[in-house]
Formats: structure tokens, C-alpha cells, sequence
């Protein structure tokens, strides 16, 4: 019976259905708290647990899935050459405020896992919590962190700054929305940028742009550490 | 065919960036040289955003998906999230707020001091 699970065609199965699912919950119920991500992780960990699958078996397909999340960063580069002009019009403060936001999100980061008094493994996990997951991961494998425990942190972060994107804009009284989308995706990446290109496109352009330039200064700046 | 086609392209690009990632004196995710290599070879006209439009939108629109199997991997390290997380949300939330906060005003302050300049030029 266990090697029926084995098969790599159950996990993607599993998780294209379970994704699905999601999808639908929140265009359902329309709240952004619903996250289909998180909605399909929280699926496949409670059926794996009560079915007592293992993970192994499930990942057999997860890795197949896991495979194209190179690909899709690389992609990241076709949405910034379609605003290649807006980037050039506005390099300078596009590179201002990601590298000192990318700084600020390592620096409070560092500084609050020094003060809740966690080890050396959980504040290299919790380092790059704000840009991308593959670039995130990279970045915590290299300083010997917890994998897991970033994809935890990215995609919790991604969803929070999804949520309070619109409280945060009112909050600080932003007008410009090449300034919103800046600090959008600093902020909470590619789950926050699905946020910002529904407040509009420029917005939407400007976060899938901050992925890109953030994602690169945390790889430097975690380089030099 | 014009879909294989748009696969093979990418995923060649994504197979030299791990040949460029292994020779590089540093290490540095080979997902983001694939960016700057893709980025690059669109900017030079050695690819157009035609060759692989299909494929990177289906990449893109669909990018949350192929997060799944990393978050399921918390299965196996569920007593770590038992253990902290009280830590773990304090920290997701505060630093994200701060992380808004310092990238809108320093865009904010980069464009002001660039359109002072400007203006200080023409008078």
C-alpha cells in the first residue's frame, strides 16, 4: 500500500488539487488572510499527518514542482525589461530605497533575534524573510540556517505585508505609487506584489521590480557577512 | 512545438547558470544569475520577450504554486515551529513594518533631493 504514495504523480496531483482548492476559498470568501499558498500547505501537511504518509513519498512529486521555482525567478527578469523605461527614469531612488529598505529588513531582523535571545541557525534563517523564497533560501543554506524556517518566515511575511499594504500607504500618507510599489515588494515580495497589482499597475511594476533589486542586495550584502 | 521550444530556452538558461554558479569564485543562487542572464539577453535583442512569452507568463501568474513543496517541507520541523512561534510572528511583523517604512521615505527623500537639484539647475 505504501508504495502507491510513491508514486511522483500523487504529489503533484495532490498539490495542483489542493492549490486549487485554495483558489477558490478565497475568491469565494474574498479575504486576503485566505491565501491559497498556505491554504494548499496546510491541506497537504494535515492529510500527510492523519494519513501518515511521509513526506518522502509526497515529495517524490514536490521535488518535480519544486524543480520550476529557478525557472520562475529567472522569469522575473521579462516583467522588469517591460518597465526597462520607468527604471531608467527612476534608477537612482529605486536603488536608494531598496538597498537601505533590503538593510533595514536584515538590520531589525538581526537586532530582534539578538534581543528574543534566538542561536546563531534561526537568525540565519530570518535574515532574508523579506525578499523571494528561492533567493531567500539560497541565502540560508549558504549561512547554515534552517530552510524550512524561512520558507515559514517569507511566506508569512508575503501574506502580513498583503494584508496591510493598503493600511500602510493611508498610514504614511504615500501619494506616488512608484513609492508604493518600492516598498511593497521590499517589504514582502512576490505575495505582496499580487497585492500591489491590484492597487494598480504602476504599483504592481514598481514590486515586481523591488523583488529583483532587493533579492540581489540581500545576496551581496549576505555574501559580505 | 513552440511551447517545448519556449521550455527548452529556459530551462537551457537555467542549466548555465548552474555551469556559471559552480565556476564562480563566491557563491550566489544560480536562480538570480539565470535573472541577469535572461535580463541581459533580452536588453542585447539576442531574445525577444516573443520567444518565451508564454512560458514566463505561465511561470509568473502561477509563481505562489510552485512555493507548495517547499512550505510542506515544515512538516518535518513542526517542534521548531512549536518552540517559537510567538518569536517568529513578533519578529515577521515588526520588521516588516519597518522594512515599508524605511524604503518609502528613503525613495521619497532620493526623489525630492533629485528634483531640487533639477530645478536648482535650471534657475
Amino acid at each position: 500500500m505504501n508504495d502507491l504514495w510513491t508514486s511522483p504523480f500523487f504529489g503533484i496531483a495532490l498539490s495542483i488539487l489542493t492549490f486549487w482548492i485554495g483558489v477558490k476559498i478565497q475568491t469565494r470568501l474574498k479575504s486576503v488572510l485566505l491565501n491559497p499558498l498556505l491554504i494548499a500547505i496546510l491541506l497537504i501537511v494535515l492529510l500527510l499527518s492523519i494519513c501518515k504518509i511521509p513526506y518522502e513519498s509526497y515529495n517524490e512529486g514536490g521535488s518535480v514542482i519544486n524543480m520550476f521555482l529557478a525557472p520562475a525567478t529567472a522569469c522575473l527578469a521579462v516583467s522588469i525589461y517591460t518597465r526597462i523605461q520607468i527604471l531608467k527614469d527612476n534608477w537612482l531612488p529605486i536603488l536608494v530605497g531598496c538597498t537601505v529598505g533590503s538593510l533595514s529588513s536584515m538590520g531589525s531582523v538581526w537586532l530582534l533575534c539578538h534581543l528574543f535571545g534566538l542561536d546563531e541557525a534561526m537568525t540565519a534563517s530570518l535574515l532574508p524573510k523579506s525578499v523571494t523564497t528561492p533567493i531567500a533560501v539560497e541565502v540560508c543554506q549558504s549561512h547554515q540556517g534552517i530552510v524550512p524556517v524561512t520558507v515559514i518566515a517569507v511566506i508569512f511575511t508575503g501574506i502580513l505585508g498583503s494584508i496591510l499594504a493598503p493600511y500602510l500607504i493611508r498610514l504614511f500618507r504615500i501619494q506616488d505609487p512608484i513609492t508604493a510599489g518600492l516598498s511593497i515588494g521590499a517589504c514582502s515580495h512576490a505575495i505582496g506584489t499580487s497585492k500591489a497589482l491590484e492597487l494598480g499597475e504602476t504599483e504592481g511594476a514598481m514590486s515586481g521590480l523591488a523583488i529583483g533589486v532587493c533579492g540581489l542586495v540581500t545576496v551581496i550584502v549576505s555574501m559580505l557577512l | 512545438m513552440k511551447i517545448i521550444k519556449q521550455f527548452g530556452i529556459i530551462f537551457a538558461i537555467c542549466w548555465f547558470s548552474v555551469v556559471i554558479e559552480h565556476f564562480l569564485p563566491f557563491s550566489f543562487p544560480s536562480s538570480v544569475i539565470g535573472m541577469i542572464v535572461l535580463l541581459f539577453c533580452l536588453l542585447t535583442g539576442v531574445l525577444k520577450v516573443d520567444h518565451i512569452r508564454e512560458k514566463s507568463d505561465f511561470l509568473l501568474s502561477n509563481m505562489a504554486f510552485f512555493f507548495i513543496p517547499a512550505g510542506v517541507n515544515v512538516i518535518n520541523y513542526l517542534d521548531i515551529l512549536k518552540a517559537h512561534w510567538l518569536t517568529l510572528i513578533l519578529i515577521c511583523s515588526l520588521t516588516t513594518l519597518i522594512t515599508f517604512a524605511v524604503t518609502a521615505y528613503s525613495v521619497r527623500l532620493t526623489m525630492r533631493l533629485l528634483k531640487r537639484e533639477r530645478s536648482a539647475r535650471h534657475e
